[in-house]
């Protein structure tokens, strides 16, 4: 054994570890820094156009980006976002707000267990398949009792509302178990009822994460994007009307990616639709939060500041109350119920069903979405669909090079966000203290996880596609992706590494070992499975997502990729298509492409309960 | 305030799941009195407590056998309706557990939820309230804060203010002032011996010189048992079971 002096630094092995740790955790950053060059850039070169003026595009009434003189007004676009996010936000907030009340004051153990992944499920559907949904059933549907139109707002705004629901649900759901138990007994032993409890001091209590979780759903459902683009149609005119046809700022966006625009300075104002787009949901995001951090009861004194005047109003006139006796209050017997305690009786009974029957609408829209797709789709599948080529004649067609696409694709975007994102985990939660860098790296994760996914397309195609030349091709499919999906394996893998007890790590370093070897050898095994279930889920997700590669995949790619550099297809641009298509045949092979690739998500999040379980069974701490 | 008559306790047992926490106790309580629940940790005196305003109701897998009677009924069979039990058994917590709204609101809390809601009659409730608590001359320039802003000696009369508000009958106190230091105990003691001429108190402490000094009947209860009850100058001076003697002894516990 050589004598090391035993008090000296660091290793160079261990500044190494420590610098790509941290080169990881600034993926994030340099993620970021490409959206926004991205967007200013495409931006600038919008303005610099003849047709496009600054004044023009924030103050026009009118969205005409074809023909022989566009014009470039924003506020089409945006009131047919804000109609259909404000209108899903309508729907989707009292339901997610009374889903979430009823899911943790009310229901039982049992039918919780039941309805928390039924909402789970709800949330896991791909924004391309409610596309389909509100397209090929909720629309037909509005127009057999309203005089709509083929593309309308109103069917956008059904699924929009579906899916932001679970986000509202899941964190307003966080939020009210969060309130301490104590609360709910102080007020269950001064005789109120437990919907009283619930409603008056729970829900207020709760307010904070509720406000947050429904900022989350804005962002969200401003940030849509499949869903828009098929079922609420690409004529930007600014009105109100549910039953018309509107576009959104996505579903330009969108517009622009599937080659419908044509190139030039109309190709141009994507990127600056895509700026505002960005500029929205990050405030959005910013707000939310803002909203997360003000726990209730952290500033003491603050309310009586914005109180002060009808404070001393009050306290003059209460001082000065005499010392008498409270009229007319304790009942004669206070076992017997009085009328109001009758009436109480009563709204407590109707309230508890007003709420419980929000999950029942949740529950009978999945139901309807999964029977549709059932029906349209499953008869088409056979092992004829799913090896042969896609093809132009409906009864030929099938999707074997596009699920290869799909799990090429899939597996190079974890080849790159999967080291990233652990990396950037470990050196957040384990290797650097908190600290001014710490905390940006932070923030910027979390706002890499609010930015809409079509943005990411735009981000892929400039930089990824044009700059660095990688063409339309896997590469660039795969690291768009990678840069969408590092912020969720970033967050799943610190939640993993922070479950592991703070005793692994000073039993460690208390023997000797470096911070990095404590995190090797006793924190990084034990947060194995709870990475992987991370890194599962993550799969599922860039598995349904369509707006960032809608760019990039090409419909001419007949075959299966061989190489990174080739075009590919996958299953989610295909379904997009094939719903598009105006025969119904073809709408059928997407409905049946919908079957296969929903089957792939329940494995992937079968797996993921597994490996969860599995860890949870055997942990002996 | 009415005092309601004696509580009388027969063969109540009370159980989690299988396990049995409260083990055939019988028991009288004196209206107009303050009866000490004593006993080591987990002996059962919380959960005890809890059957008098039925808040083991809120406790999946809780189950309870015998009777508690009180001005002629048996609450705890199931034609007393909880709710309206708990507004004349009144009760304050372990730890103070306000809610996020300001001084004033904590205290009208229970009235209004009761379809009281004329402005005169809640001021006039907040401020006796208050008055019966030792809180008024505390709070009464600043009603509309945040209750959060009081310290934690404060917060826990504000607790027993809001429970005196609904003018109960019986005040629970699950060991008051576990969480709070001495001079804010010794307020809260002081309040107890006040507010007896008024109601029947029942208050659960892991502090037998608590228990001395405000109780007029103590309770011993060992492993879910009642070991022995009397007046507390009796239990604490010449105790008749020799486990007594050991616990109050400080031989363990």
């Amino acid at each position: 054994m050589t004598e090391a002096n035993p008090l000296e630094g660091d290793s160079p092995k261990h500044k190494f570890v420590l610098g790509s740790l941290f080169a990881s955790a600034s993926l994030s950053v340099v993620a970021s820094a490409l959206i926004i060059y991205t967007l200013a850039e495409g931006t600038i070169e919008f303005f610099l156009a003849e047709e496009a003026t600054f004044l023009g595009f924030i103050g026009g009434g009118e969205w005409v980006p074809n023909g022989r003189n566009p014009r470039f007004g924003i506020w089409p676009l945006l009131s047919g976002t804000f109609l259909i996010a404000g209108g899903a936000l309508l729907i989707a907030v009292p339901l997610g707000v009374s889903a979430a009340l009823y899911l943790s004051e009310f229901a039982s153990n049992r039918s919780r267990k039941i309805l928390k992944p039924a909402v789970e499920i709800l949330s896991g559907i791909p924004s391309v398949v409610h596309g389909f949904f509100a397209l090929l059933v909720i629309s037909p549907f509005i127009r057999t009792y309203f005089d709509a139109s083929y593309f309308n707002a109103a069917s956008a705004i059904i699924v929009v509302a579906a899916m932001i629901l679970p986000i509202i649900v899941s964190i307003s759901d966080d939020a009210i178990r969060a309130i301490p138990r104590e609360m709910r007994e102080a007020s269950l032993a001064l005789g109120a009822t437990r919907w009283e409890t619930a409603s008056r001091v729970v829900l207020p209590a709760a307010r904070s994460g509720i406000v947050a979780s429904v900022l989350l759903a804005l962002a969200r459902a401003v940030g849509e994007t499949m869903a828009v683009t098929l079922a609420a149609g690409s004529v930007a005119s600014l009105h109100l009307d549910p039953l018309r046809e509107v576009q959104t700022l996505t579903a330009y966006i969108a517009q622009v990616a599937t080659g419908d625009i044509p190139p030039g300075t109309a190709t141009d104002a994507g990127f600056a639709v895509g700026a505002t787009l960005f500029i929205l949901t990050y405030t959005a995001n910013t707000l939310a939060i803002g909203a997360t951090k003000k726990r209730l009861g952290r500033k003491p004194g603050k309310l009586s500041k914005s109180l002060g005047n009808l404070s001393r109003k009050a306290r003059s006139a209460i001082s000065s109350f005499s010392n008498g006796d409270i009229p007319g209050r304790a009942p004669v017997d206070p076992l017997s119920p009085n009328s109001t305690d009758l009436k109480r009786r009563k709204s407590e009974v109707i309230w508890r069903r007003l709420i419980g029957s929000s999950l029942l609408l949740g529950m009978g829209f999945l139901t309807i979405l999964l029977h549709s797709v059932i029906k349209a789709g499953a008869p088409g599948i056979d092992l004829a669909f799913l090896t042969d080529y896609p093809s132009s004649r409906a009864h030929l067609a099938g999707i074997g090079p596009v699920i290869l696409g799909s799990i090429w694709l899939i597996a190079l975007t974890m080849i790159f966000a999967l080291p990233a994102g652990v990396g950037a985990a470990v050196y957040l939660t384990e290797m650097s203290r908190p600290s001014p860098i710490n905390l940006f790296l932070r923030r910027t994760i979390q706002n890499l996880a609010a930015v809409p996914s079509i943005i990411f397309g735009l981000v892929g195609l400039y930089v990824f596609s044009r700059m660095l030349g990688f063409g339309l091709s896997l590469l660039t499919g795969s690291l768009t992706l990678a840069m969408m999906v590092l912020p969720m394996i970033v967050v799943t893998s610190e939640e993993a590494l922070l479950a592991v007890p703070k005793g692994f790590r000073e039993g460690a370093l208390a023997v000797g070992a470096t911070r990095w070897q404590a995190v090797r050898y006793h924190v990084l095994p034990n947060a194995v499975p709870g990475i992987a279930t991370g890194a599962i889920l993550s799969v599922a997700r860039a598995l349904g997502e369509t707006a960032p590669i809608l760019f990039v995949a090409s419909i001419f790619s007949k075959t299966a990729p061989t190489g990174v550099l080739d075009g590919f297809m996958a299953m989610p641009i295909q379904i997009f298509f094939w719903t598009r298509h105006p025969s119904q045949s073809f709408q059928d092979l997407a409905a049946s492409t919908i079957l296969v690739l929903l089957m792939l998500l329940l494995i992937l999040n079968a797996m993921a309960l597994f490996v969860r379980n599995r860890a949870e069974a055997r942990r002996s701490w | 305030m009415k005092k309601g008559g004696n509580i009388s306790v027969k063969n109540l047992t009370i159980k989690y799941g299988d396990k049995v926490a409260i083990n055939d106790v019988s028991i009288e309580l004196i209206e107009g009195k303050v009866t000490a629940f004593i006993g080591p940790s987990g002996c059962g005196k919380s959960t005890f407590l809890r059957a008098f305003n039925r808040m083991n109701d809120e406790i999946i897998g809780a189950s309870m056998e015998g009777d508690i009677s009180w001005m002629g009924k048996q609450i705890l069979s199931d034609e007393i309706d909880p709710v309206l039990l708990r507004r004349a058994v009144s009760m304050v917590f372990q730890k103070p557990n306000v809610f996020p709204i300001s001084i004033y609101e904590n205290v009208a809390f229970g009235l209004r939820i009761q379809g009281e809601n004329e402005p005169s009659n809640l001021d006039a409730a907040v401020k006796q309230s208050l008055v019966d608590a030792a809180l008024w001359d505390e709070v009464k320039d600043r009603l509309y804060d945040d209750a959060y802003s009081l310290s934690g000696g404060q917060q826990q009369r504000l607790c027993i203010a809001r429970a005196l508000a609904i003018g109960p009958s019986v005040l629970l106190m699950d060991e008051p002032t576990s969480a709070l230091d001495p001079i804010a105990t010794a307020k809260i003691e002081e309040l107890i011996s006040t507010l007896k001429s008024k109601l029947t108190i029942v208050i659960v402490t892991h502090s037998m010189s608590q228990a001395s000094r405000i109780s007029d009947h103590t309770a011993f209860l060992y492993l879910g048992d009642l070991i022995e009850f009397g007046e507390t100058k009796q239990i604490f001076e010449d105790p008749k079971q020799e486990l007594t003697g050991q616990y109050i002894s400080g031989r363990f516990g």
